[in-house]
């Protein structure tokens, strides 16, 4: 690889390309500077891209996420790199980034494919798909989801049989399984640190029966299943494919909860599954859902009124603490909770769990910044010098941080810290 | 090493080999396909009849079944008089 280092320079470095480090760089290229977006996935647009549609206007977020990535990937002012991740960054000077990227291969090239799906039609092999929150099964060489971006093939080459059937039926002969990763050294003026968040993981918590007991989702499997790119024709029992009638809520899963490590509050789970209960009742209208709840934060614009339209629609809320989960024979499951308002123990039936997974953050960002390194908070998100006056400034001048990284937020909070850190970035770069 | 456009994964064969996980993955896969698609040319079935035919678990004929579909080889029909599970059949 060492022969191939490509160079290239760019006014602003922005690595992760979700909703804020999409948003922080068609801020930076729409004010006239070049941008390089660095995105280790397939596809831009982060979790957003993948979601129902959003509290608490209910808009599908298709719709508004699809026209923005179009417009980031066909500004001549960005580069998107996906399936790359930054190795390194160096601080030279003021205004003097060195960055090391590695691209991998995609082994397809990407101008030429046109998104037949004939390849995906001629593998053989079938894996979990990973954008279906391995729901349903993908090919080994597969377009990630219809409303990608680049809406590109690529190929699982871990779990290619090296078959050829792709490269066989493909028309443009696109497919090139000599395509190796490409090492790039970048220069850039500025940093944006937009890497987004984990999702909790529920296997950390055995008693919820998460992964042992089939019908126990997490709140990104139930968007998936709300999506209208989902992965079964409606909304069904994994288990068993059954239209599932009684569906629980367990907020807080590994929030507010230092047993799991994570005690803080991750501010979108209330929400995002007051909106699924709403969806949920619009697609299966005799269901009946119950949201379990420590407390209901609905502290954002409408919020509270999204809350009471829920439970004006029929959602069932209960303060309750759930202590464990168990599974019927028939895939139902018994849960017992804690009624703290009546200060009982009680139990009670569903044929659907959905586990509202809290927030953690991605410490990628870590191991990436040399010589001077990258500050965390004490909860491991990227610490914010002066939460208060400068929100998007971290410990190195230069290097600003956008969106989850710096904490939980929804997405118009992530928006708008994606525009602090770009007009803080644009300001350091005027500077120079 | 000049290697031909639309042969290049004869070039990687060479230099990669397919771990056994991954050729075990596609044989059952394979067979899976096979038998689902060979009970659905009798006619539309639900998923515990398939379940019973196949002696697999539920969970797992759900996920090859969906995948099926997403693939174009069958299709859901009719949903029972309780509105709780559906039958799939092959798609025409
Ligand atoms: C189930 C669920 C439902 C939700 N519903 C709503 C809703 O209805 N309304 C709402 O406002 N909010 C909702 N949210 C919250 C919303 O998803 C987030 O606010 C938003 O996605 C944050 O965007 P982000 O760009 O900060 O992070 P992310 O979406 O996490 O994007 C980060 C990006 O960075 C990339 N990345 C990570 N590390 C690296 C690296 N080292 N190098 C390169 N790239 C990297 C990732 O692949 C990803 O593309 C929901 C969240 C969940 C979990
Ligand atoms: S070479 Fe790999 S990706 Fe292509 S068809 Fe065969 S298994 Fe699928
Ligand atoms: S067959 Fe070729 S052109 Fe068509 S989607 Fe696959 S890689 Fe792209």
């Amino acid at each position: 690889m060492a022969e191939n280092i490509k160079t290239a320079n760019y006014d602003a470095l922005v690595i992760g390309a979700g909703i804020a480090g999409g948003e922080a760089a068609l801020n930076l290229a729409n004010n006239g500077f070049s941008v390089l977006l660095v995105e280790k996935d397939l596809s831009i647009g982060g979790k957003m891209i993948l979601l129902s549609k959003v509290f608490p206007t209910l808009d599908c977020a298709a719709c508004i996420t699809t026209p923005k990535m179009s417009e980031i990937s066909r500004h001549h002012g960005i580069t998107i790199f996906t399936g790359s991740e930054v190795q390194k960054v160096v601080k030279k000077s003021e205004n003097s980034f060195e960055a090391v990227v590695i691209k991998q291969p995609r082994y397809v090239v990407e101008d030429d494919c046109t998104a037949c799906q004939l390849c995906e039609q001629a593998c053989p092999v079938v894996v979990k798909d990973q954008y279906q929150y391995n729901l349903v099964g993908r090919k080994a060489a597969f377009i990630p989801f219809s409303i990608a971006s680049p809406r590109v093939a690529a190929i699982d080459i871990e779990n290619c049989t090296l078959c050829g059937a792709c490269e066989k039926v493909c028309p443009t002969k696109c497919i090139d399984f000599t395509m190796e990763a490409e090492e790039y050294h970048i220069t850039a003026g500025a940093v944006i640190v937009a890497t987004g968040f984990r999702l909790f993981d529920p296997l950390k918590i055995p008693r919820y029966g998460y992964g042992q007991y089939k019908n126990v989702l997490t709140s990104m499997e139930m968007e998936r299943q709300l999506a209208p790119t989902r992965p079964f024709n409606t909304v069904l029992r994994p288990g068993d494919g059954k239209v599932p009638d009684k569906i629980a809520y367990v907020l807080c899963t590994g929030s507010r909860d230092a047993t799991v490590g994570n005690p803080i509050c991750s501010q979108i789970c209330c929400m995002y599954s007051i909106k699924q209960a709403q969806l949920l009742m619009g697609s299966l209208p005799m269901a009946d859902v119950t949201i379990y709840y420590i407390n209901i934060r609905s502290f954002g614009k409408g919020f509270e009124e999204f809350y009471e339209q829920a439970k004006g629609m029929g959602v069932n809320f209960i303060k309750g603490k759930i202590g464990k989960i168990t599974e019927k024979e028939n895939g139902n499951l018994i849960l017992r909770y804690e009624d703290i308002n009546e200060n009982k123990l009680k139990e009670s039936e569903h044929d659907m769990v959905v586990l509202s997974v809290g927030v953690l953050p991605n410490t990628d960002a870590a191991g990436i910044f040399r010589e001077q390194k990258l500050e965390f908070d004490h909860l491991n998100f990227v610490g914010q010098k002066d939460p208060l006056a400068s929100p998007a400034e971290t410990n190195i001048k230069g290097v600003f941080v956008a969106g989850t990284a710096s904490g939980p937020m929804d997405i118009p909070d992530s928006i708008l810290s994606a525009g602090a850190a770009s007009s803080e970035a644009m300001r350091y770069l005027i500077r120079k | 090493m000049e290697v031909e456009k639309g042969k290049t994964h004869k070039y990687l064969r060479e230099k990669r080999e397919v771990p056994e996980t991954v050729k075990e993955n596609l044989k059952h896969f394979t067979r899976v396909k096979k038998s689902i698609l060979e009970s659905l040319r009798d006619g539309e079935m639900t998923i515990d009849q398939l379940t019973q035919k196949l002696g697999m678990p539920k969970s797992e004929v759900v996920f090859f079944l969906m995948t099926l579909i997403k693939y174009g080889f069958v299709e859901t029909g009719q949903i029972d008089d309780m509105d709780e599970y559906y039958s799939y059949k092959l798609k025409q």
